[in-house]
């Protein structure tokens, strides 16, 4: 995304519709940030969303490596479920979001486009989830996770939204970055973790699990979320049990 | 001799070379060249400053550009140093040996054969990062529809050199981040060993985590790396009573 240089630079002609458009858009998504007052925050980014893509609800997930680290923000349980349960089974729009680094879209969860997700589907369908949309968190080539966007009802986003959830996804990412650029150094910036969620819970229960088991933490992790494979229980709930002292999984 | 079909093909390569990753040294080379195919320049060179401030040499169409655009640095005169000083464009200017603006400049780049010159500054918003150095072997200036393409070719290396910047920062951000939160994860880890340990719970443990670090003038992250790792000695945190304030 060069959108907010582009715009800087109006001078580019071959650039300068297109730089029109994105900047009148910015401006738009940037008023509607900055209407409740406050600093901007994850959970002001993904309070925006549903009056501007029109969606029922988002959240943002960070990502690193090949692995889902946690959500930063989310405007509702549905939402919270749909990353709950990608953090649990490695799969869903915001995975291959991330990992493809493309836009991913399922307009319709009940009969969808391409068969994936085998896990994940069946279980936000039952949430009552029908459209799904992953728009990757990226800076140049630097990519940090994904925005997740959900609808109640099926039906792809029209261009607009689109366009409008590209830009959104984009001002996130840079948010992410200024936000830890001024964090103190070996710190993770106080405002990526106000409202985040980055399952410490899950790694409590994984150093308990290597205790009781006798295996490493890494094994643990992966028993932990095999249990929860095992189970159609989510990580984070497992992980509460164990950490709760009422479940061991041995 | 400018071509409408040339550099709109050079610009529309230029920017899709922007899309996905790239090596500024290379695209600006690319740039220098350029110039000299579709603007009937006959040399043409980037310099840019470096994160201390100083302007240095990045990407010459020749050789002799290349020694001249050094000299440039070296004497401290010319069309690009004064081009980045003053973040405007140096219009076309005849040189004259040892009179007029550059003196030492003029005299080495007459020696070379080149007749004229101009440059223009790569700016970004109030910042100038560099400069294009375009010269020419005869005194004819550049057509208005060339100096066009040139400020189009300047701003797409500007636009290439920002991006570029930003990315770096934000890979480094990034990495940061990505650091932060995995000692994060692994101090809640070695809670969860501790805690299964002493038969505690996760509050006491990381105070006994953090008591330990504290009282060994250790760090917080490398006591819970080793916790995880089974390689520090539990037993202390485990039984013995911990000094706390």
């Amino acid at each position: 995304m060069i959108v907010l240089t582009v715009r800087a630079e109006g001078r580019i002609c071959a650039c300068g519709c297109v730089a029109e458009m994105a900047g009148a858009r910015l401006g738009r998504i940037l008023a509607a940030l900055s209407a409740g007052g406050d600093a901007w925050s994850s959970a002001r980014l993904c309070a925006v969303c549903p009056g501007i893509v029109g969606v029922n609800g988002a959240g943002v997930m960070l990502m690193s490596g090949d692995i889902p680290r946690g959500s930063l923000s989310s405007t509702d349980d549905v939402s919270q479920l749909i990353e709950e349960l990608q953090y649990t089974l490695d799969e869903g729009p915001c995975v291959d979001a991330y990992s493809k680094d493309i836009v991913v879209a399922e307009p319709d969860l009940a009969d969808p486009v391409a068969r994936r997700w085998p896990a994940f589907t069946p279980a936000v369908l039952q949430a009552g989830v029908r459209a799904v949309f992953g728009f990757p968190l990226r800076v140049g080539t630097v990519r940090l996770g994904a925005l997740n966007l959900y609808r109640d009802r099926p039906g792809l986003l029209t261009d607009e939204q689109h366009a409008d959830a590209l830009v959104v996804a984009d001002v996130a990412a840079r948010w992410v970055l200024d936000a830890q650029a001024g964090a103190p150094s070996g710190a993770v910036a106080k405002e990526l973790e106000a409202g985040a969620d980055f399952h410490f819970a899950v790694h409590n229960a994984a150093g308990m699990v290597s205790v009781q088991e006798g295996i490493s933490v890494a094994e643990a992790l992966i028993r932990l979320r095999t249990f929860a494979l095992g189970h159609g229980r989510l990580l984070a709930d497992v992980a509460d049990d164990v950490v709760a002292r009422r479940l061991r999984l041995g | 001799m400018f071509q409408a079909a040339d550099a709109m093909r050079s610009v529309a390569e230029m920017a899709d070379t922007l899309v996905d990753d790239y090596d500024v040294v290379e695209l600006l080379t690319g740039v220098a060249d350029r110039c000299v195919n579709v603007l009937g320049v006959s040399a043409a060179g980037v310099m840019l400053t470096s994160p201390g401030g100083s302007l240095g040499l990045v990407a010459s169409s020749s050789e002799t550009m290349r020694l001249l655009e050094l000299f440039e640095l070296q004497a401290q005169e010319g069309p690009c140093l004064d081009a980045f000083r003053t973040g405007e464009r140096v219009e076309h200017e005849d040189l004259q040996a040892e009179s007029g603006r550059w003196p030492l400049f003029s005299a080495a780049a007459l020696s070379e054969g080149f007749q004229s010159v101009s440059a223009l500054p790569l700016r970004f918003r109030d910042v100038t990062l560099g400069a294009l150095n375009l010269f020419s072997v005869t005194q004819a200036p550049m057509a208005e529809a060339d100096v066009m393409v040139a400020r189009a070719f300047a701003d797409l290396a500007t636009l290439s050199i920002v991006q570029h910047r930003a990315s770096a920062e934000g890979q480094r951000v990034n990495e940061q981040l990505s650091a932060a939160l995995t000692s994060r994860l692994i101090i809640e880890q070695a809670k969860g060993v501790l805690a299964e340990r002493a038969a505690i719970d996760l509050a006491e443990a990381f105070s006994r985590l953090r008591a330990y670090a504290r009282d060994g003038n250790l760090r917080l992250t490398d006591v819970a790396q080793a916790t995880v790792a089974g390689t520090l000695d539990l037993d202390p945190l485990t039984w013995a009573r911990v000094v706390r304030w």
